[in-house]
């Protein structure tokens, strides 16, 4: 029953924002670009009835041609679930940030940042979460290559003092 | 018994009789010397005893052994502890503030091995018998604030600055109901001497008329000692070890033989105002005087590994709200009784 | 005399510190004793699991999941494997569906009495700490009985478990459940009860309902504000939906209840672990399985209740026998974003008793 009013809302929104919805092992996922995300997400936050007002995860992905960032929502007051993906350009991974729908976007942000190099606009404080400030490379992407031992043995070594 | 209780008075004459003149100057200076060597001893042997018992009666309450290893049953752990301290390097943080780093912990122990002088040990065994005994005492416990705040300066780090703060706030205000619990036997036995103090104990001890008296100083004591709960100071969980985080080697075991010293010297003045002193049955005097301070410590001990830490501001509420005006209303009660006494019983007064 | 200016000190505790539960820095402005900003700076214990585990197989990475939350790692291991069930479609067996509760919640109880201990300790409560971890070596054991490791220990395989527990296992759980009780009560009198505790916890870091749902808290933190959400009961994975105990909800939204809630959820564990004792069928332990585990291309989300939070694993598959992405959601990374916020204003005490409550495990939140 809930299930079909989700499914009613979601197609729905994705006729608005020229998503593709699917079903993937029993739960709903809406694939959009990344320029509606902000839009998508506030609106999947406010579904009349069903409202999908938890966000549970946020995470990168690199799927080799393009990134994408998947939220998966969930909700305190229902059984619904809601995985939303963005797709980013690889060349130029930018996107809005959603920390004003949900503060707890924060550091889940500054991890994906962290991991794919993918920059979240409007993001307060978008710092290197894991790896140490001024490390180069971004790991999560599948085309890292981590340094090898010669390199890591020539890394900049922090100074007394500095 | 006696014979036991004659014991240290008659090896002090036998000293004395070896000088020409038993009462003259350096028969004198001899007895005094020994007594500081003797007070000196005591509170090394107090300190490596406490130490291990500490350890032991932590492991008692979580149901533990305790340390069991060195020795019959471990009662050599304090031992290998000094000898492993002493093998420790001395490290200086390198813009401390040397000569103030350094001179803290000789504070440390120093201003207990000054407080134990006046204390009577026995019948007749007081190193040294001042007539300000117990006015001496404080005045010197009230310095040793000053010790923690040159070692949490000198340190030159913030967690030994933030320890050496909350231990000013801290010691000074406790130090106020200790005082004012302390002048309620001072008004009954209308003396500061010690030993006049334990004498009057001869028949009661304090304890009976004096219960509130007895349980503020004891508080008030343990948060002298920055013992838990009142062990802000050293609190570990936060700032790792207060004002003696750069301290290493010897120079914190000097800082710990301090507090163990402290300790006994608080536990000392309570059995001395309180319990009766050296006084007991059967056992010579200078035994059941350790005895008597040997359950104090166990109940610090005890205390100690029970409660969880209080925090700064209730610690000062409860200090300024709760033990002052309760030291205060012993003050009056004692005030009222002593002129209550005076009156039902008629000769007695002055 | 007037006061020339005050000076704000910037403290820096940790990584390396009594207290931080693992290798957690922060860095503390302080006003004297009051705390105006905390900035935590976290990733001393990141492995690259996520990125290791693109290069194993799907069985390899399950040692991995252990590291996760290491005080409780029986669960990661299900939250794991049960992802990967769902992805390959596996139906396991009855008996290692009992025997995994039986081990979950044995994780639970070892988890909250670390926590406990931990909170303790941090207020200098030595003998409440001791008697927690005396009381866990018992779950230890029955954990060494059975799967050889005590703190890692590698027990649920995708398709069932491992091992079938040895005969000691069952008369040695019974009387740890028989005792169980008492212990709580012990925990109670020691710690909840003592005046000196209650007032370092009563009123300090009030996490309002409103927040802990902006900054997606689960787990206990969000039921000790007043919202009673159970993944267990919410959406029920394994077979959580056959046993019947409640969800301890208080509404004090303070530490205190985020320390007491813990002590009520092993309680109701305590009556899981005695329905599944009871309940429990014979049969294997495990499935069926394909000794190349290559699941159809396709991706799968699924969550479980940890100790400390949520733990989510989000699992894509590209058909090979290696994932494509594994993401780990830590139910304790996203919880302690919100302890800055609330314990400003507050001393450092209360700043080190906050955090001990929120039981955060470095593991876990560095990966």
């Amino acid at each position: 029953m809930e299930n079909n009013v989700l499914r009613a809302r979601v197609d729905e929104l994705a006729a608005r924002v020229n998503g593709q919805v699917e079903e993937a092992l029993g739960e709903l996922v809406l694939t959009v670009n990344s320029p509606y995300v902000v839009e998508t997400l506030a609106a999947a936050k406010n579904f009349q009835g069903v409202p999908c007002d938890f966000l549970h995860d946020l995470a990168g992905l690199d799927l080799g041609d393009r990134f994408e960032v998947v939220y998966q929502l969930t909700s305190l007051r229902g059984p619904q679930r809601l995985r939303v993906k963005a797709r980013v350009a690889r060349d130029n991974p930018v996107i809005d940030s959603v920390v004003k729908l949900w503060a707890g976007a924060d550091w889940l942000e500054r991890e994906a940042y962290d991991m794919f190099g993918i920059v979240f606009k409007g993001h307060p404080n978008l710092k290197r979460i894991y790896m140490w400030d001024d490390f180069e490379g971004y790991p999560l992407r599948k085309d890292f290559v981590p340094p090898t031992y010669e390199e890591r043995a020539t890394m900049r070594v922090r100074k007394e003092g500095e | 018994m006696d014979a036991l209780n004659q014991l240290p008075l008659s090896i002090a004459a036998a000293i004395r009789g070896l000088f020409g003149d038993p009462h003259s100057i350096w028969a004198d200076l001899a007895m005094d010397i020994i007594a500081f060597i003797l007070v000196l001893l005591i509170i090394v042997a107090a300190a490596l005893i406490l130490i291990l018992l500490e350890r032991k009666v932590a492991g008692w309450t979580s149901q533990r052994p305790g340390p069991n290893r060195l020795g019959p049953r471990g009662w050599f752990q304090t031992i290998a502890d000094a000898l492993k301290l002493m093998g420790k390097e001395d490290v200086t943080p390198a813009q401390a503030d040397k000569w103030v780093f350094k001179i803290a912990p000789m504070f440390i122990l120093g201003l207990p091995v000054m407080t134990l002088g006046v204390i009577p040990y026995g019948k007749g065994l007081v190193p040294v018998d001042l007539d300000l005994g117990i006015f001496y005492f404080l005045g010197i416990s009230a310095v040793s604030t000053v010790a923690f705040l040159m070692a949490g300066w000198g340190s030159n780090s913030k967690y030994a600055l933030l320890g050496g703060m909350r231990a000013v706030a801290q010691m000074i205000s406790y130090e106020i109901p200790l005082i004012f619990a302390l002048l309620g036997v001072v008004m009954i036995t209308q003396t500061f001497r010690l030993s006049a103090i334990v004498d009057a104990q001869k028949t009661l001890p304090f304890i009976v008329v004096q219960p509130l008296a007895f349980l503020i100083y004891f508080i008030a004591g343990i948060a002298e000692v920055n013992r838990a709960p009142f062990d802000l100071v050293e609190a570990d969980q936060e700032i790792v070890a207060g004002p003696f985080t750069e301290y290493t080697g010897l120079r914190w075991g000097l800082f710990f033989l301090g507090e163990y010293g402290n300790m006994f010297a608080v536990s000392a003045i309570a059995v001395t105002m309180f319990l009766g002193g050296w006084q007991g049955p059967l056992l010579p005097g200078w035994m059941w005087f350790f005895l008597k301070t040997g359950i104090l410590i166990f109940v610090m001990m005890w205390v100690r590994w029970t409660f969880p830490r209080m925090r700064i501001d209730h610690l000062m509420h409860f200090a300024w709200k709760v033990l002052l005006p309760l030291a205060l209303l012993n003050i009056v009660l004692t005030g009222l009784g002593i002129y209550i006494y005076q009156l039902l019983v008629p000769g007695i007064g002055g | 005399m007037t006061i020339e200016r005050t000076e704000e000190i910037s403290l820096n505790m940790g990584p390396q510190h009594p207290s931080m539960h693992g290798v957690f820095r922060m860095i503390v402005h302080l006003e004297g004793e009051v705390v105006t900003k905390i900035e935590p700076k976290i990733g001393y214990l990141h492995r690259g699991l996520e990125k290791i585990a693109e290069s194993r197989t799907y069985a390899q990475f399950i040692p991995y999941t252990d590291r996760l939350d290491y005080l409780a790692s029986p669960h990661n291991n299900l939250a794991y494997v049960q992802t990967v069930e769902k992805l390959l479609g596996i139906q396991v067996p009855e008996r290692a569906e009992y025997l995994r509760v039986i081990f979950a919640e044995l994780a639970r109880i070892a988890s909250h009495q670390v926590m406990i201990g931990s909170l303790a300790l941090d207020m200098a409560g030595w003998t409440a700490w001791g008697y927690c971890f005396r009381d866990r070596e018992r779950i230890l054991d029955l954990y060494e009985m059975t799967a050889g490791g005590r703190l890692t220990v590698n027990y649920m395989r995708i398709g069932g478990v491992s091992h079938e527990p040895p005969p000691e296992f069952w008369p040695a759980l019974n009387s740890f459940l028989d005792d169980l009780p008492a212990m709580i009560e012990e925990y109670y009198g020691i710690f909840y009860g003592n005046e000196i505790a209650q007032a370092r916890m009563k009123g300090i870091g009030i996490l309002t309902k409103e927040m802990a749902e902006n900054y997606s808290v689960t787990g206990c933190a969000l039921r000790a504000s007043g919202v009673q959400y159970d993944v267990r009961k919410a959406a029920p994975y394994g077979i959580y939906d056959r046993f019947d105990f409640d969800i301890p909800v208080l509404y004090g939204c303070d530490t205190y209840d985020r320390a007491l809630i813990r002590l009520l959820e092993m309680r109701e564990s305590l009556k899981i672990l005695r329905q599944a004792v009871r309940d429990i069928p014979e049969g294997p332990v495990m499935a069926k399985v394909p000794k190349l585990i290559k699941p159809p291309a396709g991706e799968v989300y699924h969550r479980v209740e940890n100790p400390k939070g949520e733990l989510g694993f989000y699992i894509v598959s590209d058909g090979s026998n290696k994932p494509a992405r594994v993401r780990i959601r830590p139910g304790a990374f996203v919880n302690m974003q919100v302890f800055p916020p609330i314990s400003v204003g507050l001393k450092i005490q209360d700043v080190i008793a906050i955090f001990a409550s929120f039981d955060a495990v470095l593991g876990e939140v560095d990966k």
